[in-house]
């Protein structure tokens, strides 16, 4: 019965451990070349270009159509996200003060800025 | 016991978590996203993709000196409070502390010319006048992690007059020669840096994701293994729910940043070599003279031992400690072990240097 806990769950998890260990160890082995990062980012530059002539043509489309490209979208998108910001913090500001105003009393008392640490104990420190 | 009870307790536990397994998947499947960040805070400034908050203090008499967490850009800040019971910010707040932190939102299109300089000549000066203005009190503390901590260091370098008492840098990267793989796949020779900026504006967030994701390519599938063998554990789904949304909501960056950060810092190692200029002024490390504590992870995969370890080698200070710890670059923050090795240690420190 020596091997009885060989089913235990804390096997399972040692067995994952071990395995990700390995995994991780071989693959920084054969990322952590030279090569692999020159074809990494050969790859990279490689999407980056496609990316950048779709999105130039497609722009070029648009605007031949008279519509607006993703970029003119985003910049509408972010300037109205930029407006419901500050709406909801004028929003919020109002609550506050016509809170505030309504319940002066019950408005957060700061606290004091007296604390001190607490003495050591010398025998824990040691 | 004999070998047949004990035989069949063993059988009766494996049913009774496989019943459980299938039962408490389901629930696993259909969850939303993990409730984070619930300790009670006000946002008392909000620029774009900076936000600053103040943890509401939990006790009526705190520290005098307020204590701002400055968070990596890479990430949320609701790591420090991930959840109850396991969040550094409820436990500063319990220990009497002031808490602020600098978090971020992802930048949109129109912030993709913000600079290094940005961060460290507007953002952090521009908080540190809200904290004062918010508390009433003139010095302050910062504790900045990982990029955070980078951004802390320059900061206090080109601010030597102050306000800024004590500095805490948890896994900071000084040493970006140092920084392993990243340094490697990041090599000027093979990465077109400018065609990169210039094509995307705001470097995505998959790109942070799968570089991090790049370093322990198996850390992913071991996790979800892990989280299907403990199912029936709820604590352990609970937390790995938290720390996965964590990872998920990994953030985008503006390419600017992304840009000086590349070559300034990890290619030319500025800060390293005391030659960083940020708006005219050189972020010589020597010039920091206060008081400052460095926390290194052992284990740490993304800015490792090595790149941290000189930070104390080159400040100016007097008074500063080391503190090497078992553990990786996240549960150094956060998790059971950063409850007991981490935050007793920092908070320790800080005590006695926040009166």
């Amino acid at each position: 019965m020596a091997d009885d806990k060989k089913n235990s769950p804390a096997d399972f998890s040692e067995l994952v451990t071990q395995w990700e260990r390995n995994f991780n160890e071989f693959s920084n082995q054969i990322m952590g070349t030279p090569e692999f990062a020159k074809s990494m980012n050969q790859f990279q530059n490689m999407q980056m270009e496609y990316q950048k002539s779709f999105s130039d043509a497609m722009a070029q489309q648009l605007s031949s159509l008279n519509m607006p490209s993703r970029d003119d979208v985003v910049s509408m998108s972010e300037q109205l996200t930029q407006i419901d910001l500050r709406l909801s913090r004028i929003e919020k500001a109002l609550d506050k003060s016509n809170a505030d105003s309504a319940k002066p009393a019950a408005k957060r008392k700061a606290p004091a800025r007296t604390r001190k640490p607490a003495p050591k104990d010398k025998a824990k420190g040691a | 016991m004999s070998e047949q009870n004990q035989l069949a307790s063993q059988m009766r536990e494996l049913v009774d978590k496989t019943l459980q397994r299938g039962a408490k998947g389901i629930d696993y499947i259909q969850a939303g996203s993990a409730p984070v960040g619930l300790t009670p805070k006000e946002t008392i400034y909000d620029r774009g993709t900076l936000q600053l908050y103040h943890y509401l203090p939990v006790s009526d008499e705190v520290y005098r000196i307020p204590l701002i967490i400055v968070m990596a850009t890479t990430n949320k800040g609701f790591l420090f409070d991930i959840m109850p019971g396991q969040s550094m910010v409820e436990y500063l707040l319990g220990l009497g502390f002031d808490v602020y932190m600098i978090d971020w939102d992802p930048p949109v299109m129109r912030e993709r010319g913000l600079g290094l300089a940005d961060y460290t000549q507007d953002f952090l000066p521009t908080c540190i006048e809200k904290v004062q203005e918010d508390s009433g009190v003139e010095d302050v503390n910062i504790m900045g992690y990982c990029q955070g901590g980078v951004l802390s260091l320059i900061y206090a370098a080109t601010h030597p007059e102050g306000p800024l008492k004590n500095l805490v840098c948890l896994t900071t990267p000084v040493d970006s020669h140092k920084m392993g793989l990243f340094r490697l796949w990041a090599n000027e020779e093979f990465m077109d840096l400018d065609n990169m900026v210039e094509t995307l504006g705001i470097i995505p967030a998959e790109f942070i994701t799968n570089s991090f994701e790049m370093l322990r390519p198996a850390q992913k599938v071991a996790g979800q293994l892990r989280v299907w063998d403990q199912l029936w554990n709820d604590d352990f789904v609970k937390s790995y729910r938290a720390f996965q949304r964590w990872g998920d909501e990994t953030l985008p960056l503006p390419g600017e940043y992304h840009r000086d950060c590349t070559k300034e810092l990890m290619w030319d190692n500025k800060l390293f070599k005391g030659e960083l200029l940020q708006n005219g002024k050189v972020a010589d490390l020597k010039n920091i003279k206060i008081p400052l504590m460095a926390v290194m992870a052992e284990h740490d995969h993304i800015a490792p031992y090595e790149s941290t370890k000189p930070l104390l080698g080159l400040i100016g200070s007097k008074d500063k400690n080391e503190l090497v710890l078992k553990g990786g670059h996240v549960s150094l923050i956060a998790g059971p072990n950063a409850m007991k090795r981490m935050w007793p240690r920092v908070s320790d420190w800080l005590e006695e240097r926040s009166v």
